[in-house]
C-alpha cells in the first residue's frame, strides 16, 4: 500500500487547517496529491419550506469554500503536492465515499479537528459512518483534543502525528495489511510501537504453561514483525497486552507516548458491531490519538 | 357540571370530566372571530416568508410556528381552561398525529423504493413517466410518487434542452391531481378519512381525476413533441451505456400494501375506544398508527442505505412538515370551531356566502393555491358541516353531507387536490420537486413566473370545464 493520493474531505470547522498541516510530511513516503473536498449539506440550501432551492445561497457556499481551498492549496505547493478541489451538494457521507472510489484515493481523513468538549467521545457520527463503511484507509484526525484520565484534566496537540504510531497487531490478515501500511509510511516514520493482545484469558484456573506457549509464540511474531520493519529502515519496540483489549491498547499508548494508533479492521457491518463491538470503533472513539484504519 | 346527555360532552374524556372540567356550550359559538388571526398569520407565513425571506424561513421556520401557536394556545387556556385544553388535544392527537404519522410512512417506504436504468426522454417516453406517476400518487402519496420518479425523469431528459415545462407538468399530475383517487393520495383526502369519510368514496372523484389528468397529459404531449422536434436531438441515439430499467428495494411495494391495508382497516373495523391524554381514540386507528410506524421501521431496517442515498433520501422535508403542520393544527382550532358552529358562529357570513358546490369547488380550490391545501379543505369541511348538519356530532354530521349533500363534498375534495398545483405552495411535494429540478440544473419560473406561464393559462381553463361539467 502506497499512500499516493488522499481525500480530505472537510467543513472549515475550527482547526481545519492545522489538521492538514500534520499529513504534509506523508511527502516523504510518495504523498503526491491531496483532493481537497466540501460537501455542502442539502438541507442547508434547498428544501426551504414551501419555497425551494437557494441557488445563490449555494453559489455563495461554493465560492467560499473554493477561496478557502485555494488559500490551502498554496501550503501544498509549497511542499510540492498536487491538490484538486471538489465541491458538491448532497448528504455527506455518501458523497464523500462516492468521491473516494470516483477519485482512487489511498487514504480519506476524517474526524473532527475541532476542541472536544470535556466528557465526549472523539468521533461523531458521520466520522464512524465513514469509517465503517469506507473501502480505504481512513485516518480518524484528531488536532487538538481535551480528556479525562483518572479525574484529571488533559488537553492535547496532535501536531506530529509520525513520530511514534503504535502498531495493533495479531497473526490476521487485516493485521498484515495494518503492517504494510505502516511499512509504506518508511520515510515519514523512524520508529513504531508493536501490541500485540494475548487471547488467551487468565483467570485463577489459568493454565500457566498455556499462557507461556501464547508468549513464546507472540515473540517469533514480534521478532518477524520488527525484522521486516527495520528492513523498511523503521525501529521497533514490542509490548505484549492482556486483559481487556481497548483498555490495555490506551494504557500502552499513553506509557510509551505513542502519537498515533494503527490497525486493521475485520469490516464488520452495523449489526455485527451491535451485538460483537468493535475494537477499531471503540478505539476511534475512545482514543485521544489519531486513529488509521486499514481495511 | 359534566352532562352526559349533553352531545358536546360525547367527545370529551373521562379524564376531563373525572377533574370536574366544566365543558361549556360549544365552543364554536363563543369564540370571537379575531381569534382566527393567528391561523391567518401562520398560513400567510408559509406563503410569503418563502419569497420574501427564504433564508430567514429556512433557518426560524420552526420558531414562526411556534409563536403563532403560542398566541392562540396561552389566551385560550386562560380563558377557556379545560374546554379549549381539550380541544388542542384533541386535534393534536385525533388530527395531527394521524396526519404525521401516515406521512411519515409514505415517504419513508417510497424513499426506499430506487429506479435504476436509462431512460430517453422522448414524448411519449416522458408521458408515460407522468402517466404512471399519476396513477402511483393515489397509493404512494403524492410526496412518495414525485420522489421516486423525479430523479429519473430529470435524468432521462438531462439532454433536453427545454426542461422546465416537464417539470412544471410533474408537478400538476404527480404531485397533485394523481393523488384524488385515496385518503392516501393527498392530506387534505386524509384530514376528511379522519373525519368519517370512507375510504373509498374518494373513488367518486375519479371521472373528474380522469378526465382532467387526460387533458393535461395530451397538453403535455403536444407541447413536449413541438419543443422535441425543435430541439433536434439525437443524443439518445448516441448512448451506449445504457442501464436495464430496474427497481431497487422493490419489497417496499408490500410495505406500500401493508400501509393501505392498516388505513382501510381503520376505516371498516370498529374496536372500541381508548383514552389516550385524556383524548378518546378509536381503538382501531391506534392500531393503524402503530401499524404504520412499524412498516415504517421495516421498511428502513430491510432496505439498504445505498438505496435511499441513491433517492437522496433525507428527513428534513418531514421534519419541516411536522414542525410548521403543528402550527397549522393548533391556530386552525378556532376557526375549525366556528366554522362547525355553521350560523351560530362568528363566520356565519362565510357559511351563508358560500352556497352552490361550484362556489364550494373555486372558493376552495382558490385558497387551496395560496394556503396549504390540508387546512383548507378541513376549514371548509367544517363549514359544510356547520352548514348541513348544525348541532350534530362526528360520523351523525358526515353521514348526512356523505348521504344528501356529496356533491359539496366531492367540489371541496376535488379542489383541494387539483388547484394544490396553482402555485409552489398549494402543496408540500410542490417544492419539493421544485427544489430538486434546480439542484440537478433545470430552471424553474419564479413563484408568480410559475402562475403566469403555467398554472393559470394551462389549469384554470381545465377547472372551468371541471366546474361546467361537474359542478353546475
Amino acid at each position: 500500500m502506497l499512500i499516493e493520493k488522499i481525500l480530505f474531505p472537510t467543513k472549515f470547522r475550527e482547526l481545519s487547517f492545522n489538521s492538514l498541516r500534520t499529513l504534509l510530511p506523508l511527502k516523504a513516503s510518495g504523498l503526491k496529491e491531496i483532493v481537497f473536498c466540501h460537501i455542502i449539506e442539502r438541507d442547508d440550501v434547498g428544501f426551504v419550506p414551501f419555497g425551494g432551492y437557494m441557488k445563490e445561497e449555494e453559489e455563495k457556499l461554493r465560492e467560499q469554500a473554493r477561496i478557502r481551498f485555494e488559500d490551502w492549496q498554496k501550503s501544498c505547493a509549497e511542499y510540492g503536492i498536487k491538490s484538486s478541489i471538489i465541491i458538491e451538494v448532497g448528504e455527506a457521507v455518501p458523497h464523500i465515499l462516492g468521491i473516494a472510489k470516483k477519485e482512487k484515493v489511498d487514504i480519506m481523513i476524517v474526524g473532527r479537528k475541532k476542541k472536544v468538549a470535556m466528557g465526549n467521545l472523539f468521533a461523531g457520527d458521520h466520522t464512524l459512518q465513514l469509517i465503517r463503511r469506507s473501502k480505504v484507509a481512513t485516518l480518524v484526525s484528531k488536532y487538538m483534543v481535551n480528556f479525562e484520565i483518572d479525574g484529571s484534566q488533559y488537553e492535547r496537540i496532535n501536531e506530529n502525528i509520525f513520530d511514534l504510531p503504535l502498531i495493533v497487531m495479531d497473526c490476521s490478515e487485516h493485521s498484515e495489511r495494518a503492517l504494510n501500511a505502516l511499512i509504506s509510511l518508511n520515510n515519514t516514520v523512524k520508529k513504531a510501537v508493536i501490541v500485540h493482545h494475548l487471547r488467551v484469558a487468565i483467570s485463577k484456573k489459568h493454565d500457566a504453561g498455556e499462557l507461556h506457549a501464547a508468549e513464546e509464540a507472540v515473540k517469533d511474531t514480534f521478532d518477524k514483525f520488527c525484522m521486516r520493519l527495520k528492513e523498511a529502515g523503521i525501529q521497533c519496540e514490542t509490548h505484549i497486552g492482556a486483559g481487556e483489549i481497548v483498555e490495555e491498547i490506551l494504557r500502552i499508548s499513553r506509557e510509551r507516548n505513542a502519537t498515533m494508533l494503527i490497525m486493521g479492521t475485520t469490516g464488520k457491518d452495523r449489526l455485527h458491531e451491535f451485538f460483537q463491538g468493535s475494537i477499531s470503533h471503540d478505539l476511534v472513539k475512545l482514543s485521544e490519538l489519531p486513529v488509521l484504519l486499514v481495511p | 357540571m359534566c352532562d352526559p346527555a349533553d352531545d358536546g360532552f360525547k367527545q370529551s374524556s373521562d379524564y376531563f370530566c373525572s377533574y370536574g372540567i366544566y365543558m361549556q356550550t360549544d365552543l364554536g359559538e363563543i369564540v370571537p372571530l379575531w381569534s382566527t388571526i393567528p391561523f391567518v398569520g401562520m398560513l400567510l407565513s408559509i406563503a410569503l416568508f418563502p419569497l420574501l425571506a427564504p433564508k430567514f424561513w429556512h433557518h426560524h421556520f420552526g420558531k414562526v410556528s411556534f409563536a403563532w401557536s403560542l398566541i392562540v394556545v396561552i389566551p385560550f387556556l386562560v380563558v377557556y381552561k379545560g374546554q379549549a385544553l381539550y380541544e388542542f388535544m384533541h386535534i393534536v392527537m385525533a388530527d395531527y398525529v394521524p396526519f404525521i404519522i401516515i406521512l411519515i410512512a409514505l415517504y419513508t417506504v417510497s424513499g426506499n423504493i430506487l429506479l435504476r436504468g436509462t431512460l430517453i426522454g422522448t414524448p411519449a417516453v416522458n408521458t408515460l413517466i407522468l402517466l404512471t406517476g399519476a396513477a402511483l400518487a393515489s397509493w404512494m402519496g403524492t410526496t412518495g410518487a414525485s420522489m421516486l420518479l423525479i430523479r429519473p425523469f430529470l435524468r432521462a431528459n438531462s439532454f433536453r434542452k427545454n426542461r422546465t415545462f416537464m417539470v412544471v407538468f410533474f408537478i400538476f399530475l404527480v404531485a397533485n391531481v394523481g393523488g384524488s383517487l385515496t385518503p392516501l393520495g393527498d392530506p387534505p383526502l386524509f384530514l376528511g378519512f379522519l373525519r368519517g369519510v370512507p375510504f373509498f368514496w374518494t373513488f367518486k372523484l375519479a371521472i373528474q381525476m380522469l378526465f382532467t389528468s387526460a387533458i393535461l397529459l395530451l397538453v403535455y404531449y403536444m407541447l413536449d413533441t413541438y419543443f422535441y422536434k425543435k430541439e433536434g436531438h439525437q443524443v439518445h441515439k448516441q448512448q451506449t451505456d445504457k442501464e436495464p430499467l430496474s427497481i431497487e428495494g422493490s419489497h417496499n411495494f408490500l410495505f406500500l400494501a401493508g400501509i393501505v391495508g392498516a388505513v382501510l382497516f381503520s376505516g371498516m373495523v370498529k374496536m372500541g375506544d381508548l383514552n389516550i391524554l385524556g383524548v378518546h381514540r378509536a381503538a382501531q386507528d391506534v392500531i393503524r398508527d402503530g401499524t404504520l410506524l412499524f412498516l415504517a421501521s421495516l421498511s428502513l431496517i430491510t432496505t439498504k442505505i445505498e438505496v435511499r442515498e441513491a433517492n437522496e433520501f433525507s428527513w428534513f422535508p418531514i421534519q419541516e412538515v411536522s414542525i410548521l403542520f403543528i402550527g397549522i393544527f393548533l391556530t386552525m382550532m378556532p376557526c375549525l370551531k366556528i366554522l362547525q358552529a355553521g350560523s351560530d358562529g362568528a363566520l356565519d357570513f362565510v357559511v351563508k356566502a358560500v352556497e352552490e358546490p361550484y362556489h364550494y369547488f373555486w372558493v376552495t380550490g382558490i385558497l387551496s393555491s395560496f394556503l396549504d391545501n390540508a387546512p383548507t379543505y378541513l376549514t371548509f369541511m367544517s363549514s359544510l358541516l356547520g352548514r348541513f348538519s348544525p348541532g350534530l356530532e362526528g360520523q351523525e354530521a358526515m353521514a348526512v353531507l356523505l348521504n344528501e349533500k356529496d356533491l359539496y363534498l366531492k367540489a371541496i375534495s376535488a379542489a383541494a387536490v387539483f388547484f394544490g398545483s396553482m402555485t409552489y405552495i398549494g402543496n408540500a411535494p410542490n417544492f419539493m420537486v421544485r427544489s430538486i429540478a434546480e439542484e440537478t440544473g433545470t430552471p424553474m419560473p419564479s413563484f408568480f413566473g410559475y402562475m403566469l406561464k403555467y398554472s393559470i393559462p394551462i389549469l384554470i381553463p381545465v377547472f372551468i370545464l371541471v366546474t361546467v361539467i361537474f359542478y353546475l
